[in-house]
């Protein structure tokens, strides 16, 4: 294993000792190599399946010089590695009470983080089901929902309390949760709000959301078991959801390709219009391979111009025009731009728009006092995660646009060191 | 908390009248908001509430058979324990004495603008409803209104209740008789665009409450989009209410009206098979909701 050979300094985000973890592995340890992972992140088998693994562009090689997937085995591990027996771990209680609005990926981390420091931790969740863009988000082929399910009821072992469908700043100001006995608020609400799109025709019937598509097929998904009358009917024919036979899915992001593969498997056929070449580092190429496979046809490098309706004002095609790298104002700033005369319709029932999410609004429209920047995100302290309210904290996708899942997770585990902090440094005073 | 139905009714034909009791929303939510009630888990639908008694902690909502969820909520037994409600969600609307105020409002409409009359009177208004339906039996909370209202203009299209016609008919008779403050208006789109367009002309504060649908209420979905000042909001972030003269009527009729004009294909099962073209599905979908 001394072969091992790390390409530059690996770059996780929560700053797991890769190589250590690497080292258990090969010497069969998986227990204790799930144990290095557990030291910095709570949620091993959620990354393992869906990190965006920034730790792989670092390159570890092993001894034939072929780059290891980290997140496999990370998989591997969270999977194999569970101990037999739960071992409770006793923690010395402070008492003091501490609320955290959202059950996304930081603020689970952040609460998993706070109960093993011995604090009370209520977390609020605004749907019925915890987990955040996990639970409605993430396709079901993606992330099992029984996983998502195992992780958060390991959080819920460590003491975690969380209360669904308590909306934060309707059914209780920030301000009651103070009178309640909570000492610090952590604001974990994410990114969840689509950008609406100033396309042409974008209001038309059958363009949807790319998070609209999602939440309907899972929640209708995970009901279970049960009989058909107590299904959600949320998929229903008659509820307002109809995709048509041909689907076109606009944009780069994660969710747009997550939509895509979630239209093949309901038999539909599929076209991903991306803005960004396909083998764009954002998203794993792996994944893209995948949808490739499974009969997503791909329009790399293409960008939408209109949505095309018929006199019914339901989708007809979509109008388009290629993109590509020149360098305009020859300053060397490649950047891609429309090829003149190079548009072409696809037709189209359906269109899923996916191009990138806002920060929630929800909690600064009924808590005007909150410092919230210019792209929608909450101000915080860089120093301590504290907002422009004392006592209150923000982390996640709502301080910093859009990050992905590893970079959530790190922002709640800082945000739960500063509350620590802040906890200390007022008893000293 | 345990969400409980205390009480139902079922009235003018297809609609459902349902007390929920939860105490914690009863006492926060103000007129213009609505709930959200999950049967169970993942089954969620959004309902307007039609009278508040936060004395009692208990809320009247209003469930129509056309929506099937509602209709599932409509066919459970009185004291069945509801998954979860959620609330109260949206913006109030703004409650002034302006004086003399006009409610009008057609159809499932009549249940939103009840507790927002109840409020105007409250506050001093002298408020002039004006309700419409087809026909007298499918009148909502007529009784109610009568009670609410200073004066009522009941209209209906086959005139088998007061005066024959349109609500709209009667507003124009109204407007220039009387000389009004604010409007309220909610209803179809036809309707609370005519109203919007008499009022402009007069420069009369109007609002109006889009009844667009949605599915998780808080925003994350998009599909409550609507344009108003030239601008895509949400109706669940930043309505239901409206200021009339701002809201694109045409925009809102495509987004309202285009998913019923789609019965042609419907989610008719799909010719393309990837499974045929010996393309892999790699990952197996653990569950099947195709059967719907």
């Amino acid at each position: 294993m001394q072969s091992l050979s790390l390409g530059h300094k690996c770059q996780c985000p929560l700053g797991i000792d890769i190589l250590a973890f690497l080292r258990f592995l090969s010497e069969n340890r998986v227990v204790q190599a799930l144990a290095k992972i557990h030291e910095h992140n709570p949620l091993p088998a959620i990354c393992g399946r869906i990190c965006t693994a920034p730790c792989e562009t670092a390159g570890v090689r092993d001894q034939e010089n072929a780059f290891l997937s980290i997140r496999a085995l990370e998989r591997y591990a969270a999977d194999f590695g569970k101990p037999r027996f739960a071992i409770k771990k006793t923690v010395a209680r402070t008492g003091k009470k501490v609320a955290i609005i959202g059950s996304g990926p930081a603020g689970l981390s952040a609460a998993a983080d706070l109960a093993q420091g011995g604090y009370r931790v209520t977390v609020f969740e605004a749907l019925d089901h915890p987990g955040g863009i996990l639970h409605y988000g993430i396709p079901a082929f993606r992330l099992p929902p029984k996983i998502l399910d195992e992780a958060i009821q390991e959080i819920k072992l460590l003491g975690v309390e969380i209360k669904t469908s308590c909306y934060a700043g309707k059914t209780f100001a920030l301000t009651d949760l103070f009178i309640q006995g909570f000492e610090a608020i952590l604001l974990a609400t994410g990114a969840g709000i689509p950008q609406l799109q100033d396309i042409d025709g974008a209001n038309l019937g059958g363009v949807y959301y790319g998070e609209e598509l999602l939440m309907r097929v899972n929640l209708a998904g995970r009901v279970g078991p049960v009989s058909r009358d107590r299904q959600s009917s949320l998929f229903f024919q008659d509820n307002n959801f109809q995709l048509g036979n041909r689907v076109v899915v606009l944009g780069s992001s994660f969710m747009a390709l997550d939509c895509a593969r979630a239209a093949v498997r309901l038999d539909k056929q599929v076209t991903w219009v991306s803005p960004q070449p396909s083998d764009d580092k954002k998203n794993l190429p792996e994944e893209i391979a995948y949808a490739e496979k499974e009969g997503v046809c791909i329009e790399a490098l293409a960008r939408p111009l209109a949505i095309m309706g018929n006199d019914q004002h339901c989708v007809r095609a979509i109008q388009c025009v290629r993109l590509d790298y020149a360098d305009e104002h020859a300053q060397g700033e490649w950047e891609l731009i429309p090829v003149p005369d190079s548009g072409f319709t696809i037709e189209a029932d359906s269109v899923i728009i996916a191009m990138g999410q806002e920060p929630n609004s929800l909690i600064r429209r009924d808590t005007p006092q909150l410092k919230i920047n210019k792209n929608g995100t909450i101000w915080i302290n860089p120093g301590n995660s504290m907002t422009s309210l004392a006592g209150v904290f923000a982390c996640g996708s709502v301080v910093i646009h859009a990050s992905p899942l590893v970079e959530a997770i790190a922002l709640g585990k800082k945000a739960a060191i500063d509350i620590e902090k802040y906890f200390n440094n007022s008893r000293a005073h | 908390m345990h969400y409980k139905i205390v009480n139902k009714q079922s009235f003018a034909g297809r609609f459902k009248r349902i007390n929920i009791h939860c105490p914690d929303i009863a006492t926060k939510l103000q007129p213009g908001q609505f709930i959200k009630v999950s049967l169970w888990q993942g089954a969620s639908v959004s309902l307007i509430v039609a009278e508040i008694d936060s004395l009692r902690g208990v809320l009247t909502v209003i469930a129509q058979d056309a929506d099937p969820l509602a209709q599932q909520l409509g066919n459970l037994p009185i004291n069945y324990v509801l998954h979860a409600v959620l609330g109260p969600l949206g913006v109030p609307v703004r409650i002034e004495k302006k004086g003399m105020v006009v409610c009008i409002a057609t159809g499932i409409g009549i249940g939103r603008i009840l507790p927002i009359v109840r409020a105007l009177k409250q506050v001093g208004n002298k408020v002039i409803g004006i309700i419409g339906a087809r026909t007298k039996t499918e009148l909502l909370l007529e009784v109610q209104m009568r009670i609410a209202c200073n004066k009522i203009i009941v209209a209906t299209e086959d005139g088998s209740s007061e005066c024959r016609g349109l609500a709209t008919d009667a507003f124009k008779r109204i407007i220039g008789e009387e000389s009004i403050q604010s409007v309220f208006a909610i209803g179809s789109v036809d309707m609370m665009e005519e109203v919007s367009l008499l009022t402009k002309e007069k420069n009369i504060d109007t609002q109006v409450m889009v009844d667009v649908s949605m599915i998780d209420c808080v925003g994350l979905c998009g599909a409550c989009r609507v344009r108003v000042r030239n601008r895509n909001v949400l109706a669940c972030i930043e309505g239901p209410a409206f200021n009339g003269h701002q809201v694109d009527f045409t925009d809102l009729r495509i987004r309202m009206n285009a998913f019923k004009e789609r019965d042609r294909w419907g989610n008719l099962k799909s010719s393309f098979n990837p499974r045929e073209n010996a393309l892999e599905i790699l990952t197996k979908y653990p569950l099947d909701i195709k059967k719907n």
